[in-house]
């Protein structure tokens, strides 16, 4: 196995260890967010701004089912991934003859559009309140109630959203997505119709998306409006750029640098959201490529030196 | 190969040293003699301006008793919930697991303490909670949440049932509401006992919490040509609200209902023109004619200059009750404060209180003022007089808390 | 009808200052390109800066002139400092840049000026309202109309008739053009996103006494100033303006039969324009 995998391997089975399996889990979902957005911003060089439509109606659709009509977890997972992707179909469809800044823009507002539908069906969604009450239904005996048994299950699926992603990008359809970033131009001359493709990953894209927002309403036990908010859309792009685009592992690092970021600064200081801001700020000027490509560069300069 | 290995090794330590930032889990950190007490006061969103007030209050209660209590010390720690469910929820399960909080002391938001509720519920911690939704000590009642907040019942009744008689004309009522739990339950209520009288409630409109915009909301309350405007909404919402309503003209001709208001914080945000005809129902007002607010709104002053207004008093309040029931139970045990809870009668801020074992809903006064105009106003905090102070408690009819259920 | 002639005056009033929002943001994302997601924060900047300005030099009317232009200042210095290296980085880092400024400046404002909501009153003047038969309506917002519009209009014709606007368009339809005819096109860029600045600013310092002010006032103006563009098409200045009227009155009006919808018709407008006209109403692109 190469180095990077077996990392990753040594850190789902040490994270419960030194974290509270609440927040390890949250890392991972975040992740398994991250993975489905970077299809899209690393690969195909799309700026979608609003992937927290998928990963709320997923969480909403999911989560009304598991609490009024108690399905299992597997179905839940399902719909998620279903109702992300198909989310993300229609509005990929909107989106995808667009580019440069008015797609940002369209996913933006379209994001907007979803979150006041969420907001005023106060019947469903609860608004303002959320959606509380979301349960965890067990599996083949497997109470998930217990916070580890649920990591266990999360970081699983984690770790098999990565293979699949793995496999996205290293196929045909994963090769033809980086053509389209690189020179959609010449993709299309070369004969590939660049916007099936573009909807291609916005789908893939959301249904891991969906996947993600189904795990979080179940870690929770509620869907939050911020769910499908664009905060929410925009911590998933900022976590991946700081973590770094331009690898399938960057969205990972970022999910652990923002989530551990959050989580630990905000119990210091009431406007740590400015040190964010600063944090995003210097990575623009300075560290481009984000963690991977810091990291990358620090030790190409230390082998470099070495070498004298 | 060596490079290799060394590179892996840093990775992994970085990680756990990160890792070991966000906290060890309780057995290793908390230490067993103190009480860890959180206050899950909000410093961003919606309500980061309420937050800070709230914790005033509570820190107050606390360092009346020189932040001991039962001979033990007290941790004080707080959270930010940003007024948001998601955020209230993760912040508030990672102080009981991560600092070992057994007892919460807010949020603010109705909706959001709904969702903090069924935390308490699963992690089975006291939670105490001052807000405008009956759900907490009804539909969603359970073993380990109480309600502060007068009950949104109680509320319409004192409001309504004053503001009749003072005004026995007013017939077509017109609402504007703060869409989310505490709107939804206050504003019920109102048409409850409103009908009792015979009041028409001609329009209600919801306007979504945070609203700065009211332009829109005035001019449908304006063309339904109503005798009384009520506003159910609170803090920055009902400040905007109601200088609209008095830019469009509305008032003073007609008169303003701030049904749930935090008193004096949003009156001093008001000028003296925008008071006219300006009547006030809230949790507590300063000029509360107790022993316990006397000297709690002098301490208050003399540290903020301002006067308390409901935000810090319920803070204040909610703590008292709750160290009264570490006293009570002899213990920190959380199902005997539950039940020392249960049944607790004190003489508080707001008067005598007893919280009802049943539904864990506190029945104690609620205040009814009317603004003074400028001219009758002694001195520049004289905002309003209290005229009426009402107790009457939920109806058993109404009473959607059937069984509190169990540990 | 009167309901819906009050209503469509409210929507002329908060649509002159969605114009104005989306005039400015029009031109930075037209000229520079960007997404500029620090365009609220700069709105709720000017609303700040005028009561700050109005308390210490005691006059409204001065401190409506100063605050833009601090805004304005406060522009010039992102762009020279942080903007102008990004303009080949791609949008991914400008948002993330512009997003990260909008945290500092909402932070900031916190810090300087405290979370609480602050209320400020109209000058006495402006206080109160007018008679004007189909409803009574506050004098001030009538002045906001009036100010919104015609400092649309002197845009416009600063755009339009004078050789530095003429300039600017050109950056908007051909920045290589420009900068071949020997024009420097950085001064071009700082200056354009001073302009947008300005009109951010003074569309908070306009609004200042209508919503009263909280630190995070910018976030909706936001959203809805990138409606206005996108509606209007990018970098289209004249359909920046319309698409900013076009929206309040259609929130207005939809208020005044469906009070809970009027913010997602917004979006729901912007939804269904862009899927029958890609370019926006007015675009052309």
């Amino acid at each position: 196995m190469k180095k990077e995998n077996i990392l990753l391997l040594a850190a789902v089975i040490a994270l419960p260890l030194v974290l509270r399996p609440a927040i390890a889990t949250e890392i991972w979902i975040f992740a398994i967010f991250g993975l489905g957005l970077n299809l899209l911003l690393g690969y195909t060089g799309l700026l979608s701004f609003g992937q927290a439509t998928f990963f709320g109606s997923a969480a909403y659709v999911a989560g009304w089912l598991l609490k009024h009509y108690g399905i299992g977890v597997f179905l839940a997972l399902g719909t998620g991934v279903f109702v992300g992707a198909a989310s993300a179909a229609l509005v990929g469809y909107l989106c995808v003859q667009r580019s440069g800044l008015y797609f940002i823009m369209l996913t933006f507002a379209l994001n907007q559009l979803f979150y006041f539908v969420a907001y005023q069906w106060t019947s469903v969604t609860g608004g303002e309140d959320g959606m509380p009450g979301i349960p965890r239904p067990a599996f083949l005996g497997i109470d998930f109630r217990d916070p580890l048994p649920y990591y266990v299950f999360v970081s699983a699926l984690f770790l098999l959203s990565l293979w699949i992603m793995k496999r996205i990008v290293e196929s045909p359809l994963g090769r033809i997505l980086q053509a389209i970033r690189e020179n959609e131009v010449r993709a299309e001359a070369v004969g590939y119709d660049a916007a099936r493709f573009k909807l291609v990953a916005f789908v893939i894209g959301g249904a891991f998306s969906g996947a993600a927002g189904v795990l979080y309403a179940m870690l929770f036990g509620i869907v939050p409006l911020e769910a499908i908010g664009f905060v929410t859309s925009g911590n998933v792009v900022f976590a991946t750029l700081i973590g770094g685009s331009g690898s399938l592992y960057g969205p990972i690092i970022g999910s652990f640098v923002f989530i551990w970021l959050s989580e630990s600064v905000s119990t210091l200081w009431a406007r740590w959201p400015l040190l964010l801001g600063v944090a995003f700020v210097i990575v623009v000027l300075f560290f481009r490529g984000g963690v991977v490509e810091a990291w990358a560069r620090f030790w190409s300069w230390r082998s470099s030196k070495q070498k004298i | 190969m060596g490079d290799l290995k060394r590179r892996d090794i840093l990775k992994i330590g970085a990680l756990a040293a990160a890792g070991a930032g966000l906290g060890f889990p309780a057995i290793v950190r908390a230490q067993s003699k103190e009480i860890v007490i959180l206050g899950l006061w909000d410093q961003t969103g919606a309500f980061s301006d309420v937050g800070p007030l709230n914790d005033r209050g509570m820190r107050m209660a606390l360092e009346e008793r020189d932040m001991k209590v039962l001979g033990r010390p007290i941790r004080y720690i707080t959270r930010d919930g940003a007024t948001q469910a998601g955020t209230s929820t993760r912040r508030a399960e990672e102080a009981v697991d991560g600092e070992g909080a057994r007892f919460i002391v807010g949020p603010w938001s109705s909706g959001v303490a709904l969702a903090v509720s069924e935390v308490a519920k699963r992690k089975k911690v006291v939670h105490l909670f001052s807000g405008g939704t009956e759900d907490i000590s009804g539909s969603r009642c359970h073993r380990y949440s109480f309600q502060w907040a007068a009950s949104p019942y109680t509320a319409a009744k004192t409001v309504v049932d004053t503001f009749v008689k003072a005004n026995p004309k007013a017939k077509r009522w017109h609402l504007l509401v703060a869409d989310y739990a505490f709107g939804w339950s206050v504003e019920k209520y109102v048409k409850e006992v409103g009908k009792t009288h015979g009041i028409e409630f001609v329009g209600a409109d919801r306007h979504p919490l945070g609203e700065r915009e009211f332009s829109n909301y005035v001019q449908k309350a304006a063309a339904n040509r109503p005798d009384v405007v009520a506003m159910i909404n609170f803090g920055g919402d009902a400040v905007a609200g109601a200088r609209e309503i008095f830019n469009f003209g509305l008032t003073p001709k007609v008169p303003l209902i701030m049904s749930w208001s935090s008193g004096v914080e949003e009156l001093v945000q008001l000028a003296p023109e925008i008071r006219d005809n300006l009547w006030v129902g809230t949790n507590f007002y300063y000029t509360a004619d107790t022993p316990v607010a006397k000297s709690f709104v002098k301490s208050y002053q003399a540290k903020f200059k301002l006067p308390p207004g409901y935000a810090p008093s319920a803070a204040y309040s909610m703590t008292r009750m709750l160290l009264a029931g570490f006293d009570k139970a002899k213990s920190d045990d959380v199902q005997a404060v539950v039940k020392a809870l249960e049944g607790l009668e004190m003489n508080d801020i707001v008067g005598p209180m007893r919280v009802d074992g049943a539904t864990h809903q506190t029945l104690r006064p609620y205040f009814f003022l009317r603004c003074k105009p400028k001219a009758a106003m002694k001195h520049e905090l004289d905002f309003a007089d209290v005229i009426a102070t009402g107790d009457a408690p939920l109806p058993k009819e109404y009473a959607a808390c059937k069984d509190i259920g169990s540990f | 009808m009167s309901l819906l002639a009050g209503q469509i005056l409210n929507g002329i009033a908060t649509g002159m200052l969605y114009a104005l929002m989306g005039l400015g943001l029009s031109l930075i994302t037209g000229i520079l390109n960007i997404p500029n997601f620090a365009h609220g924060a700069l709105f709720a900047v000017g609303a700040y800066l005028l009561v700050t300005a109005v308390n210490v030099l005691g006059n409204f009317w001065i401190g409506l002139v100063v605050a833009p232009v601090g805004v304005a200042l406060l522009g010039l210095a992102i762009e020279y400092a942080g903007i102008r290296r990004l303009y080949a980085a791609g949008h991914d880092y400008q948002l993330l840049f512009t997003f990260g400024l909008s945290l500092i400046l909402a932070e900031g404002i916190i810090l300087v000026w405290g979370p609480v909501g602050i209320s400020h009153l109209p000058p006495e003047i402006l206080r109160g309202g007018v008679d004007l038969g189909f409803t009574f309506y506050p004098k001030y917002r009538l002045f906001v109309m009036a100010a919104a519009g015609l400092l649309v209009f002197l845009t416009w014709l600063f755009l339009e008739k004078t050789r530095y606007g003429a300039i600017m368009r050109a950056g908007i339809e051909n920045k290589e053009m420009v900068s071949l005819l020997g024009i420097d096109v950085h001064r071009l860029f700082t200056a354009a996103f001073a302009l947008g600045a300005y009109l951010a600013g003074i569309a908070g310092a306009l609004t200042a006494p209508i919503r009263g002010l909280s630190p995070g006032m910018g976030v909706d103006m936001l959203g809805i100033a990138f409606v206005v563009v996108a509606l209007g098409g990018l970098g289209n200045l004249l359909g920046a303006i319309a698409a900013g009227l076009l929206i309040g009155v259609a929130q207005a009006i939809v208020a005044a039969y469906w009070t809970e919808a009027s913010t997602v018709v917004i979006y729901a407008v912007m939804a269904a324009v862009l899927l029958v006209r890609p370019q926006g109403l007015f675009g052309i692109r």
